[in-house]
């Protein structure tokens, strides 16, 4: 069988080349040229901690396929210092307890110089103290605001995509500008939840809107109506972050309670990633807006790097995979995991990195980044690395489903997501 | 997907179904005779097949040490959870019992007991079955309980271990003792009793048949106590698999299913359920028997005479096959992958890449729904199945069979709401 991929080149083969290309220049040159161009070119080892099983699978899945993507493009161009790069691949199984031992087992059986690509947060929250303990870097692609808030330590940080305050923040502004100042919340009853709902009523409270209603779910819920019954008419705007599998019915039975004449809604693609929003089921959504990190679908104002990155990592111009357009990858979010990798690739540039003697030096690299343009290397968009912090600042986008489709009418600009620090790493010993 | 699906008509019209069965079968005395037909011969082949076996498992075991980390890149847990727990049941559920002959263990018995020049055993057959009952709970537990079953390097050295042990033991007892014993070897001959073909040994010579599904079942003796336990094992593992990954039973426990903790930290409490539900699995088909004045109210389970509850083999195999029906055509697909390139080392073997696997089908509502109607196909076919196998085993009215008709039913309509509830899975 084959697809519009192309043949797919694995790291090995990757690497088979470069090191064909240095054993000929060995060959011609002698003994000891060999052994130098053996040395300074072997392969630089990055550990992945894969949500490859477990509930995160979905994820894991299109991020594995993001860094693959990105590996092969930073070694077609040179690779790190010159050295061929190789990613090792270790699944987690979206297991916290596992987050450790996957951790130790990339370091300390397979060599890899640092840890990167974790996504869920109770995976991050375990593994960081054990980073932090091997003196490894560990960067991760999660959205957590612990980063930021100071929980985590001086070799977590999160260089690749914006937490979830800075996106609250960022959109606030649309929300209580253009769509309406009296705003119900509806969202899970737990940590997630009570992140957007903590960041937005602060953002509401500096703008001068007002939260009318909150209107937490039980997550084990399965029918929502009764709860739309307490949602006051007053209400302008509904801002919703169900997850989870009930949040197919959660739209159908809030399309079902309004029918046609409803207030404004404003949600994260998070509750949709990885749906196909153009369904029947769906279609109430219509005329909505949503959160996205990345643009699922292509824009006509698409900029050069998004269009070769997203051909790069295997997705049509309606963010689903090219072999299959049924299955819609997780675009909204899995850049992250390609600007991490080039974030690691200027750190380890920057640090002149030779081997996990200057892992501290790489960290220290990351730390003194702070503008990082519009690139290959950032095809989602510039950012702004805080290196107090650890974490990254960056562009928003907010789209409305038009025919079915995802349209940008706004991006925030990287100002937009900024708050006060809330800590400094820089401070705090290795 | 499945959630959008209004799947309450389905599982009720399910239930209704069972239960027509049950009046319709016990009122008007309407019963299928299960019928066989011999269909060819031919004489028997010997160990080779399972040197075959062998030769496999130690590819694989090479797959697993040495090859890709990935869960879903290696051969090994693809084959063992995969090929093995999921797709073979289904072929023996078809074609009969495929796995005796591959199983890894005869040849080497035979020749080690040769090269040993022994002979007779240790009495380990005195525990019948029991041993087999420990295997499948141990394999069970390793795929649904411990924290992870597709590490390759981990299943490895599981899989290598009980091969050792298995073949250990077998040298002591003898070649027989592996068709007592050994837990998928009972497996897989009690998942091809509902197959619509099946060879049979008369002589030296294989004889092949082919008859209506349940027709090997009418011919088979009564199960003895170890065989109860196994087949209401084999029950509860996939009741407990579904279960456990639902938000029913994550709730049950108060742990938020959308900040799923991980495996590791519901080992305990996961060990502990999957005991709960073999028991309680156990008590209901047995007090359903005797409720029925049959099987256990005949005397003690350890007698070992309980028709009816042969009628529960065909329920096991269909519920085994529908629950891991998305299984099978997921990982499935990676099983191809695995083969194109079993060491990750860039081969193409069967021309395909990387991105080959794809899962579009899970969010189009037609496959959607095409895969919840053959789950419930499945299952209703296998309880009307078992209906009617439990009326013509046990001859008798309403009064005799309206116990475990009341549980199908109850069955039926679990086993249903159980692909359809909210899961992790």
């Amino acid at each position: 069988m084959t697809n519009n991929l192309g043949p797919f080149t694995t790291r090995r083969r990757v690497l088979g080349g470069l090191a064909a290309t240095g054993a000929t220049a060995g060959l011609a040159t002698g003994l000891g040229t060999r052994f130098a161009q053996a040395q300074s070119s072997a392969p630089l080892k990055l550990g992945f901690q894969l949500h490859r099983t477990g509930i995160g699978a979905a994820y894991g899945r299109w991020y594995e396929r993001t860094t693959k993507a990105a590996l092969k493009a930073v070694n077609e161009a040179g690779g790190i210092n010159g050295r061929p790069v190789e990613v090792i691949f270790e699944d987690d199984g979206t297991d916290a307890a596992r987050g450790p031992q996957v951790l130790d087992k990339l370091i300390n059986q397979e060599g890899c110089e640092l840890v990167f690509g974790p996504l869920f947060s109770n995976v991050v929250m375990a593994t960081a103290p054990r980073a932090a303990e091997l003196k490894i870097p560990y960067l991760v692609c999660s959205e957590t605001h612990s980063v930021a808030a100071g929980k985590l330590n001086r070799w977590t940080m999160q260089p690749g995509i914006t937490d979830v305050k800075s996106q609250v923040r960022a959109v606030a502004p649309f929300i209580f500008d253009t769509l309406g100042k009296k705003v119900t919340m509806i969202y899970p009853d737990y940590a997630f939840g009570y992140d957007h709902r903590d960041f937005l009523t602060q953002a509401a409270k500096e703008a001068g809107a007002e939260i009318v209603k909150l209107l937490p779910i039980p997550v084990t819920e399965t029918s929502f109506t009764r709860y739309f019954a307490q949602i006051p008419r007053s209400t302008e705007v509904i801002y919703h972050v169900m997850v989870g599998p009930g949040v197919l019915t959660f739209v159908k039975e809030l399309g079902e309670f309004y029918g046609s004449n409803h207030p404004k809604l404003f949600g994260f693609i998070d509750s949709l990633e990885a749906v196909n929003i153009d369904t029947p089921s769906l279609s109430f959504l219509e005329g909505t807006h949503f959160w996205e990190g990345d643009c699922r679908y292509a824009q006509p104002d698409e900029t050069e790097f998004d269009k070769a990155y997203r051909k790069a990592v295997g997705v049509n111009d309606q963010g689903a995979a090219i072999n299959d357009p049924k299955e819609i990858s997780t675009y909204a979010h899995m850049f992250s995991c390609w600007e991490t990798l080039y974030v690691i690739k200027a750190g380890m540039e920057a640090a002149d990195y030779k081997g996990p003697q200057d892992r501290q030096k790489f960290v220290e690299a990351v730390e003194a980044m702070s503008d990082m343009p519009a690139s290959m290397q950032h095809p989602q968009g510039a950012k702004r690395f805080n290196g107090k912090t650890h974490q990254v600042f960056g562009h928003q986008n907010i789209s409305q489903v038009k025919d079915g489709r995802l349209v940008r009418i706004e991006r925030t600009s990287i100002d937009a997501g900024l708050y006060p620090d809330e800590t400094d790493y820089t401070k705090m010993s290795f | 997907m499945i959630l959008l699906l209004d799947t309450t008509p389905a599982i009720a019209g399910a239930a209704l179904a069972v239960a027509a069965t049950v009046l319709l079968g016990a009122w008007a005395g309407w019963v299928p005779q299960f019928r066989a037909w011999r269909l060819a011969s031919w004489p028997g082949t010997g160990a080779w097949p399972s040197w075959a076996g062998f030769a496999a498992l130690v590819f694989l075991l090479s797959v697993g040490r040495f090859g890709p980390h990935d869960p879903l890149g290696n051969l090994l847990p693809l084959t063992v959870w995969t090929v093995i727990w999921v797709a073979m049941t289904a072929a023996a559920a078809l074609l009969g019992d495929i796995w005796r002959p591959i199983a890894p263990w005869r040849g080497p018995v035979r020749l080690a007991r040769r090269l040993l020049r022994r002979r007779g055993g240790v009495g380990l057959s005195r525990l019948g079955h029991w041993p087999a009952v420990a295997g499948l709970f141990a394999i069970a537990w390793y795929e649904l309980i411990s924290p992870a079953p597709s590490d390759p390097a981990g299943l490895a050295r599981m899989v290598a271990l009980y091969w050792a042990l298995i073949f250990a033991l077998a040298v002591l007892e003898g070649e027989d003792w592996l068709d007592r014993g050994e837990a998928l070897t009972l497996y897989f001959r009690l998942t091809a009793k509902i197959a619509p073909l099946w060879r049979r040994r008369e002589g030296t010579r294989q004889v092949l048949h082919i008859g209506v599904p349940g027709a090997q079942i009418v011919a088979m003796a009564p199960l003895a106590a170890a065989e109860v336990a196994f087949v209401t094992l084999m029950l509860a593992i996939v009741s407990f698999d579904g279960l456990s990954e639902t938000f029913f039973w994550l709730g049950q426990l108060g742990v938020n299913p959308l900040e799923y903790p991980g495996r590791t930290a519901l080992m305990g409490v996961n060990s502990a359920g999957l005991l709960a539900a073999w028991a309680l699995t156990t008590a209901l088909i047995l007090g359903a028997l005797a409720a029925s004045g049959h099987g256990a109210a005949r005397g003690p389970v350890g007698g070992g005479r309980a028709p009816l509850l042969l009628g529960f083999l065909p329920i096991a195999t269909a519920y085994h096959i529908s629950h891991y029906l998305v299984t099978l055509l997921t990982r499935g697909q990676y099983v191809f992958t695995g083969l194109n390139d079993p060491f990750e080392r860039g081969w193409s073997l069967l021309g395909i890449n990387d991105h080959w696997a794809s899962f579009g089908f899970l969010s189009d509502p037609r496959d959607v729904m095409l895969i919840w109607s053959a789950q419930v196909a499945l299952i209703v076919a296998a309880h009307v199945l078992a209906v009617l196998l439990a009326l013509r085993l046990v001859p008798g009215g309403l009064r005799t069979h309206l116990p475990v008709g009341l549980l199908m039913v109850g069955y039926t309509a679990f086993g249903l709401w159980l692909l359809a509830t909210p899961s992790i899975g």
